[in-house]
């Protein structure tokens, strides 16, 4: 199902290459039959996005980006357990907390219903609902998180799948088209390779990201460029990022 | 102070507390110093920096780690605290510098991650 559990799940969600199989072709990625094409993605969000989103019908929608299912990663602040849900109050530090209804299935033996208390750290992967003007998540995970990176790993996924999803389509087809990342750096354009599943789109590199690639590049010793030199160069990123940054295709 | 939790508190580190007097934080740092009163913490941020930290209330616990505050900004530029959190670390520890990274992406992308809600 929705690879619950393992660390960096949601890395594919919000892309249409995601393993679920809800029928939804490379088609609802171009976004070419608008028509009937529903999200069929589970976009990260903030909160803050939730409650602006735009309501028309019952499609959802923050800018370009259209939203039903959602994740987002907060702070438990409020619970209230009735016999048939648990309603928490989640605070993702966006905006106020958010409503989050999570229906208790009183049959299935194997799902936990025990209430998760205040103070911890949950992501929460759900529908949204507008009722009387108030929006609402209704949940089917409320996860704790162990490994509280995944606070730093969601807020930039939510970054990042909301910039990809406003850029214009021809991106898709791997043209360099025009540059509307504001950080990304021209000498990007020439990459052009578009590796299948891969996040990485020709300007889908975050500044830090493209500011590593530009001094690599602009090293022309054969045995490339040192982490000491990268690293004194970029003095503000800190060392993990540079490593972080992730396979950029041909380098050398 | 209820109103601070109802409020964006957008996450930020030691450098920017300036830029944010008076208005509600959320700080995520390291535990250097609790202040013998017990209401006085010192937090280092993911680049180094420190920031100081004043609670309402003495700790009644032992901190320790990575601490997240939520509070407001006062003129001096400490975050006068309305609560706080600690981040377990029972099974993986938290990349501090990583999270300050992610952090400036935050700030570089107000329009993807709003600390604010749009209303028409």
């Amino acid at each position: 199902m929705w690879n619950q559990g393992k660390y960096g799940e949601a890395s594919m969600a919000g892309y249409t290459q995601s393993p679920g199989g809800f029928g939804s072709p490379a088609a609802s990625q171009g976004g070419d039959k608008k028509g009937r094409t529903r999200a069929q993605q589970i976009v990260p969000c903030t909160v803050s996005q939730l409650m602006s989103a735009v309501q028309a019908e019952d499609v959802f929608k923050v800018g370009e980006v259209e939203i039903a299912q959602v994740t987002i990663v907060g702070v438990i602040r409020n619970t209230d357990k009735s016999t048939i849900n648990i309603q928490y109050k989640v605070d993702d530090m966006t905006a106020a907390p958010m409503d989050v209804k999570q229906w208790i299935d009183t049959e299935d033996m194997g799902v936990d219903n025990s209430v998760i208390p205040p103070g911890s750290y949950v992501k929460v992967s759900g529908n949204l609902r507008s009722f009387q003007n108030n929006r609402s998540l209704v949940a089917f995970s409320v996860r704790v998180l162990e490994d509280m990176n995944e606070v730093t790993s969601h807020m930039l996924e939510v970054v990042n799948a909301h910039m990809q999803q406003s850029k214009p389509q021809s991106m898709m087809g791997g043209g360099a088209g025009t540059n509307m990342m504001p950080t990304a750096q021209t000498s990007m354009s020439s990459t052009g390779s578009y590796s299948g599943a891969s996040m990485m789109l020709v300007n889908g590199l975050s500044a830090n990201q493209n500011q590593v690639l530009s001094l690599i590049k602009s090293c022309h010793e054969p045995q490339g460029i040192s982490m000491q030199d990268l690293k004194q160069k970029l003095s503000s990123m800190s060392v993990t990022v540079i490593r972080y940054t992730p396979p950029l295709g041909r380098v050398s | 102070m209820t109103g601070v939790y109802e409020s964006p508190k957008p996450r930020i580190n030691a450098s920017m507390l300036s830029q944010y007097i008076g208005r509600p934080v959320c700080f995520v740092g390291r535990l250097e110093k609790v202040h013998p009163s017990g209401k006085a913490l010192t937090l280092s941020d993911g680049e180094g920096k420190s920031a100081s930290v004043e609670l309402s209330e003495p700790l009644d616990e032992e901190l320790s780690g990575i601490v997240e505050v939520i509070g407001m900004v006062s003129n001096k530029g400490t975050v006068m605290a309305v609560s706080y959190t600690q981040y377990r670390e029972d099974k993986i520890s938290f990349d501090l510098e990583l999270y300050n990274e992610g952090l400036k992406v935050l700030h570089d992308f107000p329009q993807h991650y709003p600390f604010e809600i749009w209303k028409d």
